[in-house]
């Protein structure tokens, strides 16, 4: 800036004036100049000069005038107004409006490099200032958008937050928090202890009686809606102060109501395994108490038929922990599945060829209906050759004998249909609602000698869950029962 | 009161056969049944002297239900109620005090699998 400073000279002396001109330029200044107020008022205005210097007496408009014009437009121009009637109030007026300086004609060289050194220094100061002015603006502005951005960011976390002081008043929270204390609002400075749990309290307190700060958070878990609607868990932490006193805590509310309910029915399920496998063990068990028992006498078809139970149970025992394993791969590894294009028919074909035997002995007839043209799935193949099984398996093992299977393979807009049904025993209404339930068996006087661990239907449902597909049943108590599975073609 | 005739309920076929062999290893005379209707069918067919009933039952057929039915039609007659439920629910049920008695209707609560000897020696003592 220094070399390159503009000058305006604003005086209607020409001798003055070019004189000014010639020295400033000399000195290596930009400069132009006006020779009566008008003009100086018109270049002043159009662009920003560094510095101006100003005749206060011109026969047009006077000095003052053009000051305060060119000043509303360009603050930060340095103006001196120069005068050979320097008098004490112009001197008070003009730096009322905004001179920098005074200049008395006639005046040295000297002097007037001077002044304009001066005035180049003043120019300097202000535009700094005025650079770091706008700086601060921008930082403030962005540390104001920081501030919103973060307030909107715990605004919306599903947790809910509570900040309270050492007075036990709240200092923050966010609208999650109000929901689950299911108020509408609430008041930052209130006391709020009083509606929160008394377990949460008591942490509070303690927390605060011990009044040293541990990194340590407590969490209760607490029933906020009876009947398990509404399980959250408060998780509190208190916030340290610079000099390790405690400064208040924050509590984290969050929802576990459906974790809850996961855990909940992962207990029943382990439980539900323990009873279903201490029942075959202890029968076998029973069995050979009494085989090994001197003092009862038993005859050898009875000892047989006892042995032979017990390999029956045993089995059943053995599918039935096998069962568990592909419940448990299921649930633990869909994420490893091997996707590729199947044919659903062969995997039909390879299972009717598979259970052949029974088929034979119950001398049952399989009617197959494929469509032509039929499109291969993305699946994987073990998991729908498990699914065509177990329903297959049933339709065997719940057909009377001399009975009928039908299998049918048809495509339906962007799924594949399986259908299989069978002639067999069929279910009553209350048993359709529960047959996909982990365990449950179909027990009556026809249902008595078939062996299943209750947990095939519940495989099937499974896989084809996953799937994103769809099973249905269709039953007529005695007549038969049919299974219609729609498979999603397409699983991307 | 010499029993002699006692009807067993179960719906688990391997634990009502096992019990009816050691019970009539025992010298008495068994009929068995395989569910609470069952039960109750045999119970008035068959005149038993004691009944030993499983506690829950497929359908949800409750042996206290059966229980109940038989008490109400002769009172006289011995009944004790068979389950593992204490084991598996954690739950315990009692009938050693008279209120208990009176409210449960059976004689006794038995712990799944049944010792027989001391079956044995609570019906002689009846």
């Amino acid at each position: 800036m220094d070399e390159k400073s503009k000058i305006l000279i604003v005086d209607d002396e020409n001798g003055l004036r070019l004189g000014t001109e010639r020295l400033l330029k000399e000195e290596g200044y930009h400069v132009e100049s006006a020779s009566n107020g008008e003009e100086g008022i018109r270049l002043g205005k159009s662009i920003e000069f560094d510095i101006a210097i100003i005749d206060l007496k011109m026969p047009d408009v006077d000095g003052l005038t053009v000051l305060k014009e060119i000043k509303s437009v360009h603050p930060n121009t340095v103006c001196f107004i120069a005068t050979a009637f320097a008098s004490y109030d112009t001197a008070i007026e003009s730096t009322r409006l905004g001179a920098f300086g005074y200049i008395p004609k006639p005046f040295t060289p000297e002097e007037l490099i001077y002044q304009i050194e001066q005035g180049v220094n003043q120019r300097k100061l202000i535009l700094e200032s005025e650079r770091l002015k706008k700086e601060r603006e921008e930082n403030l502005l962005e540390l104001a958008n920081e501030k919103s951005r973060l307030n909107a960011i715990i605004k919306s976390i599903n947790d809910g937050i509570l900040v309270i002081n050492k007075n036990a008043e709240l200092v923050y929270y966010n609208y999650a928090a109000l929901k689950f204390l299911d108020l509408t609002e609430i008041e930052i400075g209130s006391k709020i202890l009083n509606i929160l749990p008394e377990k949460v309290v008591k942490t509070i307190n303690k927390l605060f009686n011990s009044g040293t700060f541990h990194v340590k958070s407590y969490s209760h878990q607490i029933e906020l809606k009876p009947n398990n609607e509404l399980i959250v868990e408060f998780s509190t932490t208190p916030i340290p102060n610079s000099d390790g006193s405690i400064a208040g805590v924050v509590l984290i509310i969050s929802n576990i109501t459906e974790y809850k309910k996961i855990e909940l029915l992962k207990s029943q399920f382990v439980s539900m395994v323990a009873h279903e496998l201490k029942a075959p063990l202890a029968a076998v068990q029973g069995y050979l108490n009494i085989l090994i028992d001197k003092s009862i006498q038993l005859p050898p078809e009875k000892q047989e038929e006892y042995i032979k139970r017990s390999i029956t149970r045993l089995k059943g025992l053995t599918d039935l922990v096998n069962d568990l394993l592909d419940i448990s791969r299921i649930e633990l590894n869909t994420k490893q599945r091997e996707i590729e294009r199947i044919d659903i028919r062969e995997i039909i074909e390879n299972s009717i060829q598979f259970f052949e035997l029974d088929i034979k002995k119950k001398n049952i007839s399989i009617e197959t209906h494929f469509d032509e043209n039929l499109p291969a799935i993305d699946a994987d193949y073990n998991e729908i050759s498990r699914v065509v099984t177990n329903l297959l398996s049933n339709a065997i093992k719940y057909n009377r004998t001399n009975g009928k299977i039908f299998i049918d393979l048809y495509k339906s807009h962007n799924y594949l249909v399986l259908k299989i049904g069978d002639t067999g025993i069929g279910l009553k209404p209350e048993e359709k609602t529960k047959l996909f339930n982990e365990f449950y068996r179909a027990k009556n006087e026809m249902t008595r000698d078939i062996s299943g661990t209750g947990l095939g239907l519940s495989i099937v449902k499974k896989i084809v869950d996953s799937y994103h597909g769809k099973i249905e049943v269709e039953s007529e108590f005695g007549k038969g029962t049919t299974f219609i599975i729609n498979l999603p073609i397409n699983i991307k | 009161m010499d029993v002699k005739k006692i009807l067993l309920v179960d719906d688990d076929i391997d634990l009502l056969e096992q019990n009816k062999v050691l019970l009539e290893s025992k010298g008495y005379k068994v009929v068995t049944a395989e569910s609470g209707a069952e039960g109750w069918e045999a119970f008035q067919k068959e005149n038993p002297d004691a009944a030993i009933i499983d506690l829950i039952m497929e359908e949800m057929d409750s042996g206290f239900i059966l229980c109940h039915r038989i008490k109400k039609s002769n009172p006289n007659v011995p009944v004790f109620i068979v389950t593992s439920a204490p084991y598996t629910t954690g739950f315990k049920f009692s009938a050693s005090t008279n209120e208990e008695k009176e409210w449960l209707k059976c004689d006794g609560i038995l712990n799944k699998p049944i010792v027989i000897e001391e079956l044995a020696a609570k019906l002689k003592n009846m």
